[in-house]
């Protein structure tokens, strides 16, 4: 499975507005999608230098019908979270902050329980799709497991499990 | 009405249906999952072990796990909040078309823990009804009908056997494991290559193994692996009802008369049957039983001892692991330690028995492995530093690229016995229903103090080949938690009705047709995995049915 930028649009919960608050007061907009690039990027930067794209596998996992719904409920609150603590910190929505920035944010959500736990699911899923099957549209030619000298096992699948 | 209904089509059920099948018998297996063959199997890893395709969801399908606490109480776990996950494999073949085959047998000793080794307190330590005798030419069956592979090598533990050695030679091992010979000769431990229910060669209509580098967790795309589907249901005339969620037997006074299932639809159905087989895997086997009260058995089916569900075990013991370093190795070795594909195949019995405080000890088994090769965990145990804190960014690619490419984990298992316990059982949840409306199992965890000991024992034995070769980061974990592939017990077989649920031959006590043939029959677990025993005993329990069937024909 491949995204197209028309997928995209089609897409649900990544290309919505999350209405982010600053205390009581409505700060601005963002859309999942542009934070989760981002914040994956700042996560592990290997991935773009070898050409993989791992935010849009977000979308499968957002409607895989093997995640549950707490665990999808979670990401889409730490999305809000991390940008609510980027405004708390910076007055500005993560994906508006410089790198040096963000760093900020993500060693101050590190150090809580839900921040700590939103990193690491955001890390695992990344990793899933820059070394998980290329069927599942990361790991770009294999570049995910050529890095890791890794050889995937045979026979690969046919089609993405979903 | 068919000759026999087997509800359950893994390890315990599948050699009833090949035995009594190709006897001519007409033979029905109910499975609840799907049916996969070799061609359906690829090594997905984000299918398999990421989302556990084999497996129910967890929000259809759960069970309930109460936690023993030090203090008496239990902790309650809801299986689908929790992600505690006791589903193995529900497919044509069960978990065992997902093991990883490391078949060992069952020591004499095994078979009469009490009386060799005494009772132990707060557990419920017995004799089996059978003895190592009467189930070695079945074990010996399974070697060449399944197919085992591997070499016997002579130590102090070594059961008796009828053959001299395995049908299929040894499969190919990495390089490594000629360090770890060498390092076991100078600790004076004596390394056994690891007997697998894989083939290495092409034989019993099948393909050798192809060395996939993914063996364990996955389903075998050559057949090599002997799950019960390869080797034993495509080799019969056994009529296998896929999507067939059994939930309820009927009975009279004597006999089953009939048992209820569901389609993935949710229609029921029904199948009449001479003999049935239960074989649903531990849990669930006295799940159902404990599901079809009826007037004639108020506390479930064949359950007048009280005993359904009861001195559930699972494998005791634990996990450890140490890494080689390039750093340590020559050119020539580094090569050697990363060659993928081959297996390890190593394995311990020195301390199968040993003496403690002057008193024989019942200990256990150690095979070694290297780490599985599934990449993602591999990755994710590194982002983590020393101190405990994420690590991302430029420092989280060094870290994982350097431990990817130029280490690599060699892990060992511990498997001791779980002793049988009053606090470790199967009940059921009466307000908590699946997706068919049924009741869901409750598993009431315990492990015994005891149990520990022995693991630590053994650990620590692993943990000196691991230094004497070198590696680094070397840690263990021995514990109480089940791991829910490796279960048994629930309905413990012996002679008296009054405290055992199955007679001798694995039928129940309270009624005249009904065999329970998966792990559940098990009293104690010995120290090794489960499943070659299961198919062992279910080939002798086979045996039986047959004259059992022979007896209504005349």
């Amino acid at each position: 499975m491949t995204f197209s930028r028309r997928n995209f649009l089609k897409a649900g919960f990544l290309s919505s507005a999350v209405f982010l608050m600053d205390g009581c007061n409505l700060f601005g907009v963002t859309t999942p999608i542009e934070t989760i690039r981002i914040l994956e990027n700042d996560l592990f930067p290997q991935a773009n230098k070898l050409h993989i794209k791992t935010a849009p596998y977000m979308e499968i996992i957002l409607h895989h019908s093997r995640i549950s719904k707490a665990d999808k409920t979670f990401i889409k609150n730490g999305v809000k979270w991390l940008n609510e603590e980027a405004i708390a910190l910076h007055h500005k929505s993560y994906v508006k902050l410089a790198h040096k920035e963000r760093q900020e944010v993500l060693n101050a959500v590190a150090k809580t329980e839900w921040g700590e736990s939103f990193i690491y699911n955001i890390m695992s899923y990344m990793f899933e799709a820059m070394l998980g099957d290329p069927i599942y549209g990361g790991n770009n030619k294999e570049a995910g497991w050529k890095w890791l000298a890794f050889t995937g096992g045979e026979p690969r699948p046919k089609k993405a499990f979903l | 009405m068919v000759d026999v209904c087997i509800i359950g089509s893994g390890a315990g059920g599948s050699p009833i249906a090949y035995e009594l099948a190709n006897a001519g018998f007409e033979v029905v297996v109910l499975e609840k999952g799907k049916n996969y063959t070799e061609k359906d199997f690829n090594k997905d890893e984000l299918a398999v072990s990421r989302r556990d395709m084999f497996t129910p969801p967890l929000d259809e399908q759960k069970h309930i796990i109460n936690e023993h606490n030090d203090d008496g109480t239990f902790t309650r776990y809801d299986g689908a909040e929790s992600g505690w996950n006791f589903w193995n494999g529900s497919m044509v073949g069960g978990s065992s078309n997902l093991m990883s085959g490391y078949f060992h047998r069952l020591k004499p000793n095994d078979f009469k823990l009490k009386s060799v080794y005494g009772a132990i307190e707060g557990a419920n330590v017995i004799d089996w009804a059978i003895s190592y005798e009467e189930l070695e030419p079945y074990y010996d069956k399974v070697e060449k009908v399944v197919g085992v592979s591997g070499k016997i090598v002579k130590h102090k533990h070594l059961e008796p056997r009828s053959s001299a050695d395995f049908p299929y030679p040894e499969l190919a091992t990495n390089a490594v494991t000629k360090w770890f010979d060498a390092a076991c000769k100078e600790l004076h431990f004596k390394s056994i290559p690891t007997p697998r229910a894989v083939l290495s060669q092409n034989a019993l209509s099948r393909n050798a193994c192809y060395y996939s580098n993914f063996c364990g967790s996955y389903g075998c795309a050559s057949g090599a692996k002997g799950s019960a589907r390869a080797a034993l249901l495509q080799k019969c005339s056994a009529k296998i009802i896929t999507d067939a969620f059994v939930y309820k037997l009927e009975s009279d006074e004597k006999k089953i008369t009939r048992v209820y299932y569901y389609t993935k639809h949710g229609v029921r159905h029904s199948v009449r049957a001479k003999i049935f087989v239960l074989a649903a895997q531990a849990i669930e086997s006295s799940r159902l039983l404990l599901n079809s009260k009826n007037k004639y058995f108020s506390k479930g089916m064949a359950n007048s001892s009280g005993q359904v569900g009861k001195n559930l075990i699972f494998s005791g013991g634990g996990s450890g692991s140490g890494r080689f370093v390039f750093e340590k190795l020559t050119q020539t070795q580094q090569t050697e330690l990363m060659e993928v594909g081959v297996f390890f195949n190593r394995s311990l019995q020195d301390w199968y028995e040993y003496t403690e405080k002057d008193k024989a000890q019942k200990g256990g088994t150690i095979d070694f492995l290297f780490e599985h090769q599934n990449i993602i965990p591999r990755v994710m145990k590194e982002v983590y530093d020393e101190e405990g804190h994420l690590l991302w960014g430029e420092a989280l690619a060094k870290k994982v690229q350097k431990m990817l490419t130029t280490s690599r984990v060699l892990t060992f298992e511990v498997f001791n016995d779980w002793l049988p316990t009053d606090k470790c059982f199967v009940a059921v949840d009466e307000k908590v229903k699946d997706k068919y409306g049924v009741p869901v199992g409750v598993i009431n965890l315990y492990g015994h103090l005891k149990d520990l000991e022995v693991g630590e024992h053994l650990a620590k034995k692993a943990v000196k080949v691991l230094q004497k070769l070198g590696c680094e980061e070397i840690d263990y974990s021995i514990s109480s938690a089940p791991p829910p592939n490796l279960v048994a017990g629930g309905c413990r077989f012996g002679n008296d009705p009054k405290t055992s649920v199955l007679d001798k031959n694995c039928k129940a006590h309270d009624l005249e047709n009904l065999y329970v043939t998966d792990a559940s029959f098990m009293p104690t677990g010995g120290s090794v995995p489960y499943t070659w025993t299961i198919y062992a005993n279910s080939f002798r329990v086979a045996d039986v049915i047959k004259k059992h069937l022979g007896a209504f024909v005349s």
